[in-house]
Order: C-alpha cells, then structure tokens, then sequence
C-alpha cells in the first residue's frame, strides 16, 4: 500500500487521516509534501495529522512533518500528531521528535490543544 | 559494470506474466494486483513449464514458486537470461540457504522475498516490476561468500529499494529480527543520501557497498562516487542540530527555501551502534554489534 491521505476539518482545525506509508520509495512522502505545501499556502495554519494508520516513515516523512511544523510555528500556526503507534512511534521516538512536537492518543485532547489557554468550550 | 536499459524488449499491447502457482494468498494477491493493470497471467505448475514458455515467447515478468529450492530458480534464470537478458524475474522462496540471497543477486533476480514475508511488500515489488518501462540489473555482486559480500548498486531508488528486499530476504537465526531491521533501515537511510548527494541520482553512476557479518557484529559500508563533505557544515542536517534544539536544521532549511530533509543521518545514527565516516565524507561504515549467543546451561 502507498499512502492514502483524507483530509477532514474541525472548526478551524484541519485533520490528515494518513494510511500507509510516508517514505521515499514510491512518491508517497512527495505525496504527503504536496498535500501539505497546497493546505498551508491555502492559509491553512492549524493541522493534526492522525498517524494511526500510517505503517512506516523513514526520513524523508519525518522531514515533511517537521519542515510542515517549523514552517506552521513560523507563521503563527501549529502542528500536532494524533496517535502514532508501532514502527512509526519508534522512528518518532528515536530521533526525539516525540517528545518536541506536541502528540496525542485522543482526538479530542489534540484538538483542545490548538484553542487559546483559558478557552473552555463551556464558558 | 551495468548499465542503464537501453535495449529492453519493445512494449506489447498487453503486458504478461508467467506464474507458477504458489496456492492461497500469494496467488490471490499476483493476480489482483496484475489484473488490476490489465495484464494478462499464464500460470504453470513448476519451473519447466516456465522455461519452455519463456524460451518460446517473451513474458514482462516471471514469478516462481515458493515450493522449489532458491538454488532451482537461479539455474532457471540463469537458463532464461541466456535467450532472454531483460527478463523480471521474482523468486518466492519457503525454502533457502544463507548463500541464496547472493545467488540470486548475481543472477541478476529482480527481487526475492524468503518466508516469512509481508504479502504487501511483494505487492509492492510486482507494482514496481510493472512499473519499470525497461529495465536492466543495476545490482553487481563483485565478490560473495555468506561473511563479505561486495557489491554495486546504481544510483537510482528503484535499485535501492531492490537492494533493500534483498537484504530483508536474507535469513540468519543468530541475528534478532529487530536488530536486523534496525540495520536494513539504518543502511537504506546512508544508501539513499549517497545516491542522492553522492551520486545526484545519477543511473550512470554507482555506489559501493560491502557487507560484513562477523561472529558479534554486522558492518556495512557505503562508498559514493561524490566529492564528500563534512558533518560539521551540515547546518541544514539534523545531525548537526544542537542537541537542545531538534529544529535549528529545519530553521535553516526552511530560510534557505530548501525542501524538507535532513533526518537520514540522524537516523541511521540512532539505529547502529557506530557510523564512522572517512575523511573526504563520501564513504561510511556502519557497525551493529550483536549480543554474544547465551551460553548453554549445564
């Protein structure tokens, strides 16, 4: 499987369901890139992709993902990963990534992260 | 020396395989993916079959059967080649030795998966073997034997992603399945920057590669036909990040208007135990370092 992207949005929030792979290999991490390039030069400045499904990264997908958010913080804007698991996870957390971009188990949790502090859905 | 395709067979209308039955999955899964492209499959029951086929008209691409010994397909290939040099030939294997993975690459195999192996991984090399509008063996096995092999590879993704299932194909009970990943992925990530920076994707121009198994570790070394360079000026590298700032590289990149990257080496890094460059920084050595077999209790 290459990599499939769905792009679904939440306020002003947009999401990336990412499944397969983000590598070199066969275009898929060219894939992601672009999808990424277009979304922020549309003015797109809060993203979370969801890595639940995505099955492998190599560098140059870690590379997209962070240039994506370097270039997001950059313009005001943010990143966020939601759920990375297996080889993924292990990739993220190898280089420390994990630990520098903000990441979440919870869609909910992830998405409250983007809304001012002191926001509460409530008030 | 290989070279670059030039004198494939010329397109059909419609493309063919040649088939031997493996049975279950396998089958199932060639003939989606062939048939989803429009190809056209003839299946057989064994390997003489196929080369009375073969002799007689030319097949895009040829998959054998995993019930045959590796040593059965190579003779095969090596029987086919002789009338037919293009030919893309993937072997399936249940049953192997630890020299066939040299075998088949001397030969000239397209790829070859050893069982266990991921159904989605063969899927991927059948696409890229449908893929190749003409294709010629970028892989050369200068010298083999089961502890050192040497070898070229042409500077180009499709061959390292050949080279890379090769390695992934080769089966030692002494190497955990982790660490052996760890090295697969470390070394495809070197590869891939030395045919890049080294070699600028160049399929003229080739990198040498050595493989090393000694009894408590595994080396793997790189050498790319570019001038080098030095990881202290990789400001726009992750591995010349300050080690309290992962983005600095990616800050500069980003100033530079250079497209994302950076992370190979960093990787790589993390995944051997040591990765040692030469002076000139066109040629690298990785190390993975085994845990010595536990001794038997008495």
């Amino acid at each position: 499987m290459g990599l499939q992207i769905s792009i679904r949005e939440s306020g002003d929030i947009t999401i990336l369901d990412l499944r397969g792979r983000s590598t070199i290999d066969g275009g898929e991490s060219e894939l992601l890139s672009n999808q990424l390039q277009k979304l922020v030069a549309s003015g797109v400045r809060k993203l979370l992709l969801n890595l639940a499904d995505l099955t492998q990264v190599d560098s140059s997908g870690l590379s997209i993902i962070v240039g994506t958010y370097v270039s997001l913080k950059r313009q005001g804007g943010d990143l966020g990963l939601l759920r990375p698991s297996g080889r993924v996870l292990e990739v993220l957390t190898v280089v420390h990534l994990i630990d520098a971009i903000p990441s979440f188990q919870d869609e909910a949790e992830a998405l409250a992260s983007f809304r001012p502090r002191g926001y509460s859905a409530t008030s | 020396m290989t070279t670059p395709c030039s004198s494939a067979v010329a397109p059909t209308t419609q493309k063919t395989a040649l088939l031997v039955a493996s049975g279950g999955e396998v089958d199932e899964l060639l003939t989606n993916v062939l048939a989803s492209e429009g190809w056209s499959i003839q299946r057989v029951v064994d390997n003489q079959h196929i080369l009375a086929l073969a002799r007689a008209k030319p097949f895009d691409l040829i998959v054998t059967g995993r019930e045959t010994r590796v040593a059965e397909d190579v003779e095969l290939l090596r029987k086919i080649r002789g009338a037919r040099p293009h030919v893309r030939l993937i072997i399936l294997a249940d049953k192997f030795t630890p020299g066939d993975v040299i075998s088949a690459m001397r030969e000239g195999a397209f790829s070859y998966f050893s069982a266990p192996f991921e159904a989605s991984e063969l899927a991927e090399m059948v696409r890229a073997a449908m893929a190749e509008p003409c294709w010629d063996d970028g892989i050369e096995v200068l010298s083999g034997t089961p502890e050192w092999v040497s070898l070229t590879a042409r500077c180009d993704l499709a061959t390292a992603d050949r080279l890379v299932q090769f390695l992934h194909g080769v089966r030692d009970p002494s190497i955990p399945e982790a660490e052996k990943d760890h090295v697969i992925f470390a070394f495809k990530e070197i590869l891939i920057n030395a045919m890049e920076h080294g070699g600028h994707f160049d399929p003229s121009q080739h990198v040498e590669i050595s493989f090393i198994r000694a009894r408590r570790a595994i080396a793997c070394r790189v050498k790319d036909p570019g001038k080098g360079f030095s990881l202290e000026e990789l400001r726009h590298a992750a591995a010349g990040s300050s080690p309290n700032d992962l983005f600095s590289h990616a800050r500069v990149r980003d100033a530079r208007g250079m497209r994302p990257g950076g992370f190979g080496i960093l990787l790589a890094k993390k995944l051997v135990d040591e990765l040692i460059y030469n002076e000139k920084g066109n040629e690298v050595v990785l190390v993975k370092y085994l845990d010595p077999p536990e001794s038997p209790v008495i």
